[in-house]
Order: structure tokens, then sequence, then C-alpha cells
């Protein structure tokens, strides 16, 4: 099964707009999915400024699925979908 | 030739104020640097005050050319006088240095400084002078000539005089002594900077005086010749777009090392000249993005957060472990400091909601580099793009 691709913000914006929490993911993901998902930093993904008046940051990229307002549980809860969980 | 000079200091144990003062001052323009190690008597706030005084005013004279001989007079005579010992002293160690190596020392009071050239230590001649009003100073003045890779090292008693009494160091360390630390550490680390010298050479003494509790106040001030390090900091997209390649080109060709401070600093010069960024998602960098990677660039950090937190550390001191105290001791380890500052309004940080304010780049950058000047004597240009 392909690997589901994980892609956290840590540009300025999604940082300061919480990214900054889902650092924790580093030990979850590992944790709870072994190599069956992959775990990237970016930086900004240029989402942020597309529409800057409704910002939603911080964004992560659960391969080509975008979570805004990103929080930990919404991430893990978008690649359990991706993996057909 | 780059005139390297940091001081480094420790606090009797438990006292709450430094007891010697260091006051430097840098003149670009004229390749001329003054500082002043000084020593006040007793410890705590008293002698704080002491040295402070002694200091400030010796590096105003300094700086004016005015008579040194005079100039001291006029510090003796005005600093207060300790009630339980009815004196008013201080010692101090000064020197004035130009870049092409002239230097003129004076000293009274503090050890001898010591001049090393090629792991031997040198002994200058110098001129001694007798105070008119204080009948036990006397004033050591030397005028010599540095030369490239010369090392100087001013100390206060506090560093030769450790664990005095002791069964190893019956008279202390001494100067002998300190210079056994100094020469075997050079042979270790031929080319280690002033500032990474003078906190080993503290971090020394402290572990020799008895239970690691320093006596009395410790000052390291080093001084060392070579040729400049260069560093170039690209933060900032580049206010006209179309120049975005010519600039990350610029960048790219630069000799020194090579910071960028900004995600979107670093996606433009990776879509310029096609090299990946890696942006790291690292555990332990708390409340700061992490670094990122990027071949031929010694660092890569976020921006606008990581500045911020950088000149706090800068003007404060004291840092943290994350990506903004690395970005400080890159700074630090350099000599000439290059920002080359992109004036573009970042799209991503100007939006109303967020909670800082964040279009700020260019006046960090201005505070930035007024401490690097002023605090670190660091030769600071800035280039807005
Ligand atoms: S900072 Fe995350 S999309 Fe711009």
């Amino acid at each position: 099964m392909a690997k589901v691709e994980v892609k956290v913000c840590l540009g300025t914006t999604c940082f300061v707009m919480g990214g900054s929490n889902l650092q924790e993911l580093n030990e979850i993901i590992p944790q709870k999915y072994g190599d069956k998902v992959e775990l990237n930093a970016a930086n900004c993904l240029g989402l942020c400024s597309i529409n800057w008046e409704y910002s939603k940051a911080p964004y992560v990229k659960v391969n080509e699925a975008v979570v805004s307002e990103a929080t930990v549980e919404k991430v893990l809860e978008e690649i359990d979908k991706q993996l057909g969980n | 030739m780059f005139i390297d000079i940091a001081c480094s200091q420790k606090k009797k144990y438990n006292q709450n104020a430094y007891g010697d003062y260091f006051a430097s001052n840098r003149f670009p323009n004229m390749n001329r640097i003054v500082a002043v190690l000084s020593d006040g008597l007793g410890s705590g706030i008293k002698a704080n005050i002491l040295a402070c005084m002694t200091s400030t005013m010796l590096l105003k004279f300094m700086e004016n050319h005015s008579d040194i001989e005079k100039s001291c007079e006029i510090i003796m005579n005005s600093l207060p006088v300790c009630k339980v010992r009815g004196i008013s002293y201080s010692t101090f160690s000064a020197i004035d240095c130009f870049d092409d190596g002239n230097a003129k020392i004076v000293e009274e009071g503090n050890p001898d400084f010591i001049w090393i050239r090629g792991g031997e230590v040198l002994k200058p001649e110098y001129q001694s002078i007798q105070s008119k009003d204080f009948k036990n100073r006397k004033m050591k003045v030397y005028n010599i000539k540095l030369e490239k890779y010369d090392r100087v090292i001013f100390c206060s008693d506090g560093a030769t005089q450790v664990a005095m009494g002791s069964k190893r160091y019956p008279l202390g360390l001494e100067r002998s002594g300190l210079i056994k630390i100094i020469l075997e550490k050079l042979e270790q680390e031929p080319e280690i900077s002033s500032k990474n010298l003078s906190e080993y050479l503290v971090k020394q003494i402290e572990l020799i005086a008895p239970n690691r509790e320093l006596k009395d106040d410790t000052s390291i001030l080093s001084i060392y010749c070579r040729d400049p390090r260069e560093s170039l900091i690209f933060t900032g997209p580049p206010f006209h777009g179309e120049k975005d390649n010519y600039y990350a080109k610029t960048f790219m060709e630069f000799k020194g090392k090579k910071a960028i401070s900004g995600g979107t600093t670093a996606n433009i010069i990776s879509r310029e000249l096609n090299i990946p960024v890696i942006a790291k998602l690292s555990m332990n960098s708390g409340k700061l993005p992490g670094l990122s990677e990027m071949e031929g660039v010694d660092l890569v950090t976020e921006g606008i957060l990581t500045l911020t937190k950088t000149l706090e550390y800068l003007e404060n001191g004291n840092a943290e472990e994350n990506a903004a105290k690395t970005l400080m001791d890159f700074l630090l380890d350099s000599d000439v400091i290059n920002f080359l500052v992109g004036a573009q309004m970042n799209k991503a940080h100007y939006d109303p909601n967020l909670p800082i304010e964040i279009e700020i780049r260019k006046n960090i950058i201005k505070q930035m580099a007024k401490v690097l000047e002023e605090k670190y004597l660091k030769k600071v240009n800035v280039q807005f793009v």
C-alpha cells in the first residue's frame, strides 16, 4: 500500500496560528502508524496568503488533501480516512 | 587585520553584582577599538560601582585621546571613597588598538597582560608612571605593535589568585599557571575565537577554585588579531520579484558563511537556483519553528519569530537551545556581518487578525545591527533590496 505523506507547514503564519502544537505529531505518528505514514515539515505552503482575509492557518497537507485550522486530532482523522481505516 | 575581542566574566560566589567591569567601543571608520577592564575594590555592588565608573570614564578619555596620566588622576580623584577602608580603589587594564596592529596599553594594578605570538609569551617594554596624588599607585604604559595571529589576554586578579592557599596552588594559579592553560588550549585549537577562549578560561578557573566557588570576581579579556570572518544573512523577499534570481545568485556566490532567515526567502532561493530546501520537524525546537536545510547554505531558519527571539537573546546575553540561539551563535562567530533585507511586504503576514504585529522585519534588523555593533563590536552592513 502506498505511504501517506503528511506535510506540516511551519511557516510563520501557520506556526503562530497554532502550528507549534503540531510538533507533537512527531511522536504520535511513528507510534501509531509506524512507517505507513511519512511525516515532513514544510516552509510556507503558500496557502495562508491566497485567501488571507479568511486565513484558516495552520495548514497541514495529507497527501493532496489540505487540512485547515489543523489540530492533532484533525490530522489523525484525515490520515485514518486516507488509510481507509 | 581584524581585532577579535571578547570578555568573559564570573561573579564572586554568592554575590549578585559583578565587581569587575568591561567596557569597549569599536570605531569601524577609524579602524580602531578601545577597551577597558576594571576591577573594583572588594566585591558586590560597591566594587561594581567603582569598576563601572573607572571603565566608562577611562574609555571616554581614551576615545578622545586625552592624556592618559591626567585622565587617571582625574578618575582616582573622583571615585567614591570606601567608608570601611578609607580608600577609593579600582585597578584597570586599558587598550587602544588599531587594525594595523599599533596598540597602546595602560595597566594599573591588574595582573600584567599576556602577549602570545607563535606559542611564545613576549615580554614587552614599558614605561612606569607614578601617580602624583596617590603614592601607592603606579601605571605601566606600553606601546606595542601587534602582528597577525597575535593574542593578548588581560585578566583581573581573581583569575591569577584563584585557589590561593590550597595545597596544589599555595600562591594561587598565578600568571604562569594561566599562561600554561592558555598555551595548551591554543595548541589544541590554534584558531579559537576570543569569545570561546575567554569563556573557556573562566570555566577552567572556576573548576580550579575549591568547591568551584570563586573567592573573587574573575574576568578574562581576550584579543585575537586575524583575518575577518564574514557572513551574509538573507532575510525577506526582495521588493522587486523580477530581481529574485539576481539576489539569489549574489547570495550563493558570497564567499563567507551564509544564512537565510525566512521560510519564504528560502523558498525563493530554492526556486531560483533549483536547490531543494528541506524543513525539519524537530521535537525540541520549543516555541520556535526548527531549522531547515539547504545545500551550500550554513543555516536556514524561519524569519520574524526567530529574528525577534535572536534580538532578545543578543540584548540579554542568555538564550535557550533553539533556532534563535543557533542564529545568535552564527552571528557572534562572525566579525563582519552583512544583512540583505528584502523589503517586500510578506503577503503571508499582512493579516490584521494575526495575534502579533508581524511586519517588523526592517526594524528588527536595524535594532539587531545596533546591538551587534555596540554590544558585540561587530562591523555590520545592512542593505535593503
Ligand atoms: S505559513 Fe503555512 S501556508 Fe503560509
